[in-house]
């Protein structure tokens, strides 16, 4: 019974290779990063804060600034561009002209993330879709016709509730205070009232949205850059950061604490893995099927996704 | 005592709430409200709903679509440096199956739809741009962001970018087309193209 002792011999012995490859991974994402920021001409190295260092990016690589995009000087608010969309005002008869929004800031560029291991990804990415197609997504289709979505929805939110250190912590190392608290309660309301977490009672009655933060996004707040692009089997779209997060928060998960035999952790996790994956049925396809190049649609919104993400 | 007060709470959290979601309507967000409005209304039309009336109801849909979204813009912000250098046959062609392209995405999204509920939650103007900002709560109880980015041509609002959590589909569509190109040419990407839309549409 007495088996939430995280520093028994047992998880100890799991934990120090865990260990050590996150600290490899750190360092190489340091020095990639501060690589990359070199090459870029960045003045302050490594300790830049994202959406900058996307930017300094682009002078190094083969990323093409497009015409239009020079409105993206730095600080160029909405206020700046007036000057550029006031002609366009006046009917330009010039039907090449492609006038620059207003929120040039946020869209409408040709930042992309390295991609350095493109053959390697590529081929994992076939992996994966085999993958998809050739197993997870049977097994799912097969869970989903069993299980009624009420119920599949309450095993999300207890899996959602269970990882709630993820993002309490998350928040804290990112001085959102308010968002760790916001967390707190929530896992204190839905663990009692909501039964276990099995329902979202927090967000419900209270309107306490879940805090959506996690260790990659810390790392990006503190100035670390995406580094790299990886495309990981099983796990998918990801870059050298948000790996590094990952495996981070394994350490986090306090599914480990509690469950520290091997076998039964794995099978907690692939019923969670089950379960999101039924839910989340037909958006691959989605995206395959609306892409002329899958490949790079997925690195692309994953990169976009997760700025979007880290902004907030 | 205490859970008095945490009914009041909830209570005035509710209001607040109401309130919130009333505030925001300029004429960007009611054009992207009637042309939803309009599109929820075919999609959930109990004279459409067979299997044979299939093709009539995606035709409807396409009318209402086609009126709001402005292809030509979008086709534009996509091929960005490398409009310029196309002609106007080219152009026309591009328009053309990239618009049938992103018609037919969209179509099965809208398809799909099975009692989501839409909020309007922002709308930012900027001269003849403007950005809708738009909820999604599905049924599982997940919400997602949809920004519509629009600019005023004549007298609606057209929709050039539509942003799905962040994901911008022109910025998407750009890196793809960019990288076909910068590897081979357009031609290929007009064959690209035109096999993707041919295939199961």
């Amino acid at each position: 019974m007495a088996r939430f002792h995280p520093f028994q011999k047992r998880s100890l012995f799991v934990v120090t290779p865990v260990r050590c490859l996150v600290c490899f991974v750190f360092l190489i994402s340091f020095f990639g990063t501060s690589c990359l920021a070199e090459e870029g001409n960045a003045p302050s190295g490594a300790i830049l804060p994202d959406s900058a260092f996307a930017a300094t990016e682009t002078e190094g690589h083969e990323f093409i600034r497009l015409a239009y995009s020079e409105s993206q000087a730095p600080q160029a608010g909405p206020i700046d561009d007036d000057s550029r969309t006031a002609p366009n005002q006046k009917g330009d008869p010039d039907d090449d002209a492609i006038d620059a929004d207003p929120w040039e800031d946020d869209a409408q560029s040709m930042d992309s993330i390295p991609d350095p291991l493109e053959p390697v990804n590529r081929a994992f990415f076939v992996f994966n879709d085999k993958a998809y197609f050739w197993f997870f997504k049977p097994v799912a289709t097969g869970y989903k016709s069993v299980v009624p979505e009420v119920g599949r929805i309450c095993i999300r939110n207890f899996f959602t509730n269970l990882i709630m250190p993820i993002r309490a912590i998350s928040c804290l190392l990112q001085g959102k205070f308010e968002g760790f608290g916001i967390e707190l309660t929530r896992c204190v309301v839905n663990t009692t009232v909501g039964f276990l977490g099995f329902q979202d009672v927090a967000r419900q009655a209270l309107d306490f949205q879940i805090q959506d933060e996690d260790l990659g996004q810390v790392l990006a707040y503190y100035g670390i850059g995406p580094g790299f692009y990886l495309n990981l089997p099983f796990l998918g779209a990801s870059t050298l950061r948000d790996t590094t997060g990952w495996v981070g928060e394994l350490y986090l998960n306090p599914l480990d604490y509690m469950v520290d035999d091997f076998w039964p952790n794995v099978g907690f996790r692939s019923f969670d893995i089950l379960n999101k994956t039924s839910m989340r049925i037909g958006e691959y396809e989605a995206l395959k099927k609306a892409s002329v190049d899958p490949y790079v649609a997925m690195r692309d919104a994953y990169y976009q996704y997760r700025l979007n993400q880290i902004e907030k | 005592m205490l859970c008095n007060r945490l009914i009041m709470s909830v209570f005035i959290l509710v209001i607040l709430a109401a309130a919130a979601s009333v505030s925001v309507a300029g004429e960007p967000t009611e054009d992207v409200r009637k042309t939803t409005d309009r599109i929820i209304a075919i999609v959930t039309d109990p004279g459409l709903k067979e299997a044979d009336k299939a093709q009539e109801k995606s035709r409807q849909i396409r009318n209402v679509v086609d009126e709001r979204f402005d292809w030509e813009e979008m086709s534009k912000r996509t091929l960005a440096r490398n409009w310029k250098d196309r002609t106007e046959e080219e152009k026309k062609e591009f328009i053309d199956l990239f618009g049938k392209l992103l018609e037919r995405t969209y179509l099965d999204k809208v398809e799909g739809y099975s009692g989501e509920k839409v909020l309007y939650v922002d709308e930012k103007m900027q001269g003849n741009y403007a950005i809708v900002a738009v909820k999604i709560v599905t049924k599982q109880e997940t919400e997602i962001q949809v920004d519509y980015r629009l600019q005023k041509k004549g007298k609606e609002w057209l929709v050039y970018d539509i942003s799905i959590e962040g994901v911008s589909l022109v910025n998407n569509y750009r890196k793809q087309f960019g990288s076909i190109m910068t590897r081979s040419s357009f031609k290929d990407l007009i064959e690209k193209l035109k096999s993707k839309v041919e295939e199961e549409s």
